[in-house]
């Protein structure tokens, strides 16, 4: 027992008074302060507080079946409170006492309750009638405590006076208590008697209990030590002492369950002792805090102590039982016994006994089952850490073996098996992990690359480490960090059936990785995380302190259902989980899986399994509609919604019209129909649109999509209406609209605008009516001559072209999905339940399926004709056809007759990769060819033949298993773990790293100044570069940087090159000699050789008597600190140039304007200058050279256009 | 069931000790064990490459079917041309029908025999159909069966070479040739990352009744495989040290080393292997790869080098 394990911890005014809930996980705390606090310790929160009392409150307790607490206070009042959640309220108060009360408790089944009080009376009262049944007296000083006994009728009492009393209150429930009303003593004395008085403490007692089951009282006094007392039925006596407080003990508890004492103290010490040797086990102290009271729970292992500042609720030991499962097999430990545990029969067995090892008090940490052996490694606490390696009988018959017989220990914090014959142990303090034979030697020891605080399984002959801030996947026998994950400490790691999945688990986070730690997501919890297991189909399963959760690997979770008290997950299957509880015993409990299902089968796209359980299953609430409608998929919520409400919003959003007019036809309200306007306008849907128009009257917007329609029956109609309405401009518009002059005219006519009525007619040709207007308006033709002549009016309606009054524009088409098909056909009330555990269409499908595969038909059609499926279509198309090609194969190979040969392992290569020198490596030159042409513009490929021939060389091997038969050609492959041909990529001939190596041999030429030799290794490296296949974007990255550095390279070495070409052949041009020179310090090198290209132009300068540029260089020089003696010339060189700050040969370089140089001319082509460039190396030429061959290289087409590298990964 | 013997010639043939096998001494004519032993000797020789000492071993005038089928498949391993071939793959057709009939000279385990040298023989020639069906679809014979699945795995049909191992489980138990055809499917059809190839090839290696340089070649090819590269190289090296001039353990060295990129290395190993052993199917490969290179090299235009102008 090295820790105390605190689980929950509070800070308030002095706690006095403590009490467990017996159920639920709620503690009482009486404060010193008056107040009463009930907290749920479980979830760390402040449930209620109580304050009625005036002054401190020591006692407190609770009823063991009813929602009752009792307190007793300073007040010299005992209250009684209903603590259900809807009517939290003090009952009734108890009167009587006649001084400050100090413990209060409920009888175990009698509606007792005893008090104790300074007033030196015990006082028993019964909580129906709310009187006082009995008082003890005899105590001559403060009672401290007093409680009944669990089973018989006796009370135990301890007093200031130093005694401690055992009274018979058998009397009490035979007779009919008094109801002689308070204060009168006398008669309560015939029927409680004191039995036995316990003298031996030399100070007063304060706490005094019996034990559970056994004779046994165990007392606490201020003469600082703990007795414990044997009863007989005629005499009590004391038995031992425990010493070791220096202070006043306030109370001393019997463990409930185990042979130990749990004491507190005024010394700021909670101790714990051994019941059958007294003698003390472990100490927690607290700095500053005094603690004054201690309480156990009834049935759990927990504790709860009251101190200065507050309280703590603390586990003695921890509960989680170490297991392991194997198969279909859980081996546990229970009460330091070895059991396994057959999760199919529920067979539970006894198979090897560790009662000898480690502490007695301590149970084992962690087991690790080794199948292969049949060998079990236990890791336990006590002793700073300790491990075992024991076999497991093969059979079990009698008495069990005990692991001390031929058990192999250590020492070690973790330890686990990592491979069949081996097993590594942590030793944390030293931070050295070793490998260890079954024969328990070091074979390996190996420094962390973290501070590692635990470590676990991690795979085939690999570690996760976990430390403080992440976790790391670490290869034993590389000894390297494959991968690291920022995370808190990691406790447990549970790998999934199949070892494709990890759960790494923290106190509040679960991290979901992959194999090799590439991908994960993060879960967070509130409630601390238990456990937790893997269901078949890849969904995680785990339980926190309340709840039985899910979480799916891209990170949804969700609650299964919620717990009373913790479990421990070991194994999920089907609709049952099988646990260990807090006792360790096998357990199971079966829950719905179909909400996790469901979203399992959304993630996957696994239509047939969603009908199913849609069809099934009841669960489906708003949980999930919220969840569809949150992922995107509305259409599918709208399935199972009934609500007309969200149907009518999820119809909208998803746009299904039909729906949505279906619904707001029995909403209908005003809102509803302006939306669905709104939506119908947006899909061309006018008929809807004057649907909902004419439902709420919108005549405007009605007319106006008459118009847009060009529907003139129904504007008219609408010109009708409006005259019925009484609208005249409703009328106007309407006319304007349908082009109806004469209705223009009546309206106006109508509402006595005569001269515009006048006006229109005269203007649209109509004379009559215009002098019909003219003697309605009681004028002629004469009282109108000073009104202008106006042409003929050409206002009118557009023409209509085309005839969209009854047509829908055909904007989206909706149509009828999978799901409406199905839900309408209801084909599958009958269907059979479908795998749920793999994604993929089974045989023997529903016609639901078949529904679905109509809409696939087209796609279907085209595999067969894919035939070869040959790549030469475009690199970019490739990663779609994918799904298709492996569909595809496994039907041709079902097809093929015996001997006709399949498909080979390189045609795999060529599908699933669209990289050059995986095509290589297959074969494929043609292909490859076309990939390096169409990604990298290469065109000249001569030169590639060697490589090409050496990497496919490398890519295949043979092997004769049967003699002189033709030898196998076996493939090599990059990812040899790899089991689907869908994913087998050749080996990688020309890795980075490679790459890197030869680059470097290339600056080592260069500073060595063998210059051709280096030109030509990194010609080379360029060439090799295009067939080094990638896999990531960083290695992406890398790659585009060693294709620069090595350009730079190349560039400068040929300019170099040149340079001295030009110095030998044409000695007196001297400016491009400088020229050449000065573009060579220009080449972006690594500061090495930076530093000979500024040197080599130092001297050639100075030789040029180009005093000036050469100090410049000098100066350049400097500043890479290059070795003393160099710096020392440099100066020399600056000196002279400042002496004679001139040049003699004016040259082409112009260092304070950026540039690029030239990879053909070798001429600077400043910043902004038109420039042509090497598709494959970026190099830039001066346009005159588009079209020719790169000359650096001599591969690619200048400026020809290149698509990149594609990036599969 | 086998005497000791007699399963220690057959181990040693199957796990490739052919050297030691050639060297064995012949038991006594009489014995039953005498034509087998004879037998996988003389094929011994034959996947030693020495198809001419078959002759010397195997008298002219043998009646029995397999000593006859063996000395056919020696003269079709020898024979320079197509029509020699022929007349040998004449006679042990003529053999695999001769065993259906009543009179035969020899025992069921020389028919037996007879199928699996004259499948070995039709596999060669690359009559697949004629090897599959000479060997028998239902065949309970496990050699014939290590043929079947090998011949599937040539052709790609790994799911037909496991069928058939499935199959030959049933009633072959665990078998030594079993395992190596377990093994062989492994190679393949990589599941556990070859880890079933490895651990047969580690633990037949520590196998103390013999010593083969071709199980070191093996494991070899399957660290290969396995990416192992440098234990592979190992393997290879101490294989070749064995056995200088065995091809396909050269072969397999070339392939490593070209993995491992030792440039120099490579290309002497590989004029080596393509002058010492030009018919090495990894040889014959690569120069027909070679030959398609320059073909499809010649289908891209090359532009005219950019030049500077003289300055």
């Amino acid at each position: 027992m090295s820790v105390m394990l605190t689980k929950f911890e509070s800070k308030s005014n002095r706690v006095k008074g403590l009490a467990f809930h017996p159920t639920q996980p709620l503690l009482a705390a009486a404060l010193h302060n008056g107040s009463i606090q009930l907290w749920n310790y479980r979830m760390g929160v402040l449930v209620d507080r109580f304050e009625e009392h005036e002054g401190p409150v020591r006692g407190v307790n609770f009823h063991l079946s009813r929602a009752l607490l009792v307190t007793g206070g300073d007040d010299y009042k005992i209250k009684v409170w209903d603590i259900r959640p809807q009517n939290r309220r003090c009952l009734f108060t108890l009167h009587g006492h006649l001084d400050y009360v100090r413990t209060v408790q409920f009888h175990h089944e009698m509606p007792w309750i005893i008090s104790t009080s300074d007033d030196q009376t015990i006082r028993i009262w019964n909580s129906t009638s709310r009187n006082c049944i009995a008082i003890l007296t005899g105590h001559s000083h403060y009672v401290m405590s007093g409680f009944f006994h669990p089973k018989d009728d006796l009370v135990v009492s301890a007093s200031m006076d130093q005694t401690v009393r055992v009274w018979d209150i058998s009397g009490l429930r035979k007779g009919s208590p008094n109801n002689g009303g308070p204060g009168n003593f006398e008669t309560f004395d015939t029927f409680s008697t004191v039995k036995y008085v316990l003298e031996g403490h030399d100070r007063g007692v304060n706490y005094a209990m019996f034990h559970p089951t056994l004779p046994l009282i165990i007392s606490a006094a201020d003469d600082r030590t703990i007795k414990i007392w044997r009863m007989s039925e005629t005499k009590a006596w004391e038995v031992d002492s425990c010493r070791g407080h220096f202070n006043n003990v306030s109370t001393a508890l019997f463990h409930p369950k185990h042979e130990l004492i749990v004491s507190c103290g005024e010394d700021k010490t909670v101790r714990v002792w051994d019941l059958a040797k007294r003698t003390a086990i472990q100490t927690f102290r607290r700095e500053n805090d005094r603690f004054w009271v201690l309480a156990s729970h009834p049935n759990l292992n927990l504790f709860a102590a009251g101190h200065d500042s507050g309280l703590i609720v603390f586990k003695l030991e921890r509960e989680r039982p170490a297991f392991a499962v194997h198969q279909d097999t859980l081996y546990y430990i229970r009460d330091k016994y070895v059991r396994s545990y057959e999760f199919n029969t529920g067979a539970d067995l006894g198979l090897l006994s560790v009662r000898k090892f480690g502490s007695a008090y301590v149970p084992p940490r962690t087991l690790s089952f080794n199948p292969a052996e049949r060998a079990v490694l236990v890791t336990i606490s006590s002793d700073n850490g300790l491990y075992e390696l024991t076999t497991l009988p093969q059979q079990v018959q009698g008495e069990v073996k005990d692991s001390s017989v031929d058990g192999k220990k250590g020492a070690g914090q973790s330890a686990i098996f990592v491979a069949r014959n081996r097993f590594a142990v942590l030793q944390k303090t030293t931070q050295i992990i070793e490998v260890r034979d079954l024969a328990n030697s070091v074979v390996k020891a190996i420094k962390p690359p973290v501070q590692t605080n635990e470590i676990f399984y991690g795979g085939t002959a690999s570690l996760i480490l976990s430390s403080t801030s992440s976790v790391v996947l670490y290869d034993i026998q590389q000894q390297k960090t494959l991968a690291e994950i920022n995370s808190p400490p990691v406790k447990y790691v549970v790998w999934s059936s199949d070892g494709s999945l990890v759960a790494l688990m923290s106190k509040h986070t679960i991290t979901i990785a992959n194999r090799n730690f590439s991908q994960h997501s993060l879960i967070h919890e509130t409630i601390r995380i238990k456990s937790g297991a893997w269901d078949d189909s890849g969904v995680f399963i785990y339980s926190t302190l309340n709840h039985v959760k899910y979480c799916l690997s891209q990170g949804d979770h969700g609650v299964i259902c919620t717990l009373d008290n913790p479990v421990y997950l070991t194994r999920v299957k089907g609709k049952t989980v099988h646990c260990l509880d807090r006792s360790a015993r096998p357990r199971t409990i079966t829950f719905d899986p179909t909400e996790y299902r469901f979203k399992l089968a959304l993630l996957k796209n696994n239509h047939e399994e969603m009908l199913y359980i849609i069809r099934t299953s009841t669960l489906l609430g708003q949980s999930i509609i919220a969840y569809l409608q949150q992922k995107g998929f509305p259409e599918i919520a709208l399935h199972f919604v009934q609500d007309t409400n969200t149907r009518f919003e999820l119809a909208l959003e998803c746009g299904n019209l039909d729906v949505a007019v279906e619904t707001a036809k029995t909403i209908d309200r005003s809102e509803c129909w302006d939306r669905l306007a709104q939506q119908a306008l947006k899909q061309g849907n006018h008929k809807i649109v004057e649907k909902a128009y004419q439902q709420t009257k919108n005549f405007d917007k009605l007319s106006f999509l008459y118009l847009a329609t060009g529907s003139t029956d129904k504007l008219s109609k609408m010109q009708k209406i409006a005259d019925a309405r009484g609208d005249p401009m409703s009328r106007f518009h309407n006319a304007l609209y349908a082009g109806d002059i004469f209705g223009r005219i009546s309206v106006m006519r109508d509402v006595g605008l005569y001269p515009l009525a006048y006006l229109t007619a005269k203007t649209n040709g109509l004379e009559e009516l215009a002098v019909e207007i003219l003697e309605s308006a009681g004028l002629t033709e004469a009282d109108v001559d000073d009104v202008p002549a106006f042409g003929l009016s050409t206002l009118k309606p557009p023409p209509i072209v085309n005839v969209t009054t009854d047509l829908n524009w055909p904007v989206v088409s909706i149509g009828q999905n999978f799901f409406d098909r199905a839900l309408a056909n209801g084909s599958l009330e009958t269907g059979v339940e479908p795998s749920y555990v793999n994604g993929d269409a089974t045989a023997g499908a529903s016609s639901a399926l078949d529904a679905w595969a109509k809409d696939e038909e087209i796609q279907d059609e085209v595999d067969p004709e894919e035939g070869g499926w040959e790549l030469d279509a475009d690199a970019g198309e490739y990663q779609g056809a994918e799904p298709v090609d492996e569909a595809g194969e496994d039907d041709v190979e079902e097809e093929l007759p015996g001997s006709t040969p399949g498909v080979s392992e390189t045609e795999h290569w060529v599908r699933n990769s669209p990289l050059a020198a995986d095509h290589v490596a297959a074969g494929s030159f043609e292909t490859a060819m076309q990939f390096l042409n169409r990604q990298l513009g290469i065109v000249n490929f001569v030169d590639l033949k060697p490589l090409f021939l050496s990497i496919y060389r490398s890519s295949h091997t043979y092997l004769t298993p049967v003699a002189s038969l033709p030898p196998l050609q076996l493939h090599i492959r990059r990812n040899p773990a790899e089991g689907s041909l869908g994913r087998v990529l050749p080996v990688v001939v020309k890795s980075l790293g490679s790459m890197r190596i030869e680059l470097s041999e290339g600056f080592r030429l260069v500073s060595q100044n063998k210059l051709a030799e280096a030109q030509a290794v990194f010609r080379a490296v360029l060439r090799a570069l295009l067939l080094v296949p990638l896999s990531s974007d960083e290695e992406a990255r890398q790659w585009r940087e060693l294709v620069t550095t090595s350009r730079e390279y190349l560039l400068g070495v040929c300019i170099e090159l040149e340079r001295r070409r030009v110095a030998e052949e044409q000695p007196d041009n001297v400016r491009r000699n400088l020229e050449l020179a000065a573009y060579f310090t220009q080449c972006n090198m690594q500061p090495p050789q930076v530093q000979i290209a500024l040197r080599s132009a130092v001297s050639v300068f100075s030789k040029a008597n180009n005093q000036a540029d050469a100090a410049r260089f000098a100066k350049r020089l400097l500043e890479l600190k290059p070795d003393a003696k160099i710096v020392a010339q440099a100066r020399q060189r600056i000196a002279a140039g400042e002496r004679n700050p001139r040049n003699a040969v004016e040259i082409s370089y112009d260092e304070f304007t950026a540039f690029e140089i030239c990879g053909a001319s070798y001429t600077p082509i400043y910043k902004g200058s038109p420039a042509v460039r090497c598709p494959y190396t970026n190099q830039a030429y001066l346009p005159q050279f588009q079209g020719t061959l790169d000359p650096l290289v001599e591969l690619t087409e200048i400026g020809a256009v290149a698509s990149g590298l594609p990036a599969p990964w | 069931m086998d005497s000791s013997e007699l399963y220690h010639v057959k181990q040693q043939f199957f796990l490739g000790a052919y050297k030691s096998l050639v060297d064995l001494s012949l038991p006594d004519p009489s014995s039953p064990n005498y034509i087998p032993t004879l037998v996988y000797q003389a094929r011994a020789h034959i996947a030693l490459n020495d198809p001419g000492a078959v002759a010397s071993l195997i008298p002219a005038d043998s009646d029995n079917v397999a000593l006859r089928a063996v000395s056919a498949l020696s003269l079709y391993v020898s024979a320079s041309d197509a029509t020699k071939q022929e007349a040998a793959l004449e006679e042990l057709r003529d053999l695999a029908v001769e065993i259906e009939g009543a009179d035969v000279v020899g025992t069921e385990r020389d028919k037996l025999a007879v199928r699996a040298i004259a499948g070995t023989a039709f596999a060669r020639a690359g009559e697949v159909e004629e090897a599959l069906e000479t060997l028998g679809a239902e065949t309970e014979d496990l050699e014939a069966v290590a043929i079947i699945v090998q011949i599937y795995i040539s052709i790609n049909r790994p799911d037909r070479a496991k069928r058939e191992f499935e199959r030959a489980k049933r009633w072959a138990e665990d078998d030594l040739l079993l395992q190596l055809i377990e093994s062989s499917i492994g190679l393949v059809a990589a599941k556990d990352g070859y880890s079933n190839a490895n651990s047969f090839y580690t633990e037949q290696l520590g196998n103390p009744s013999l010593s083969s340089p071709h199980i070191l070649t093996a494991r070899g090819v399957t660290r290969i495989l396995r990416n192992e590269i440098p234990e592979a190289m190992s393997d290879l090296k101490e294989s070749l040290e064995l056995q200088k001039s065995d091809a396909e353990t050269l072969a397999a060295y070339v392939v490593a080393a070209g993995i491992e990129s030792k440039k120099g290395e490579v290309e002497e190993l590989w004029t080596r292997l393509t002058t010492e052993h030009p018919t090495h199917p990894l040889a014959v490969d690569v120069a027909q790869k070679a030959d398609l290179f320059d073909a499809f090299c010649a289908k891209f235009v090359v532009p005219p080098l950019a030049v500077a102008a003289a300055a």
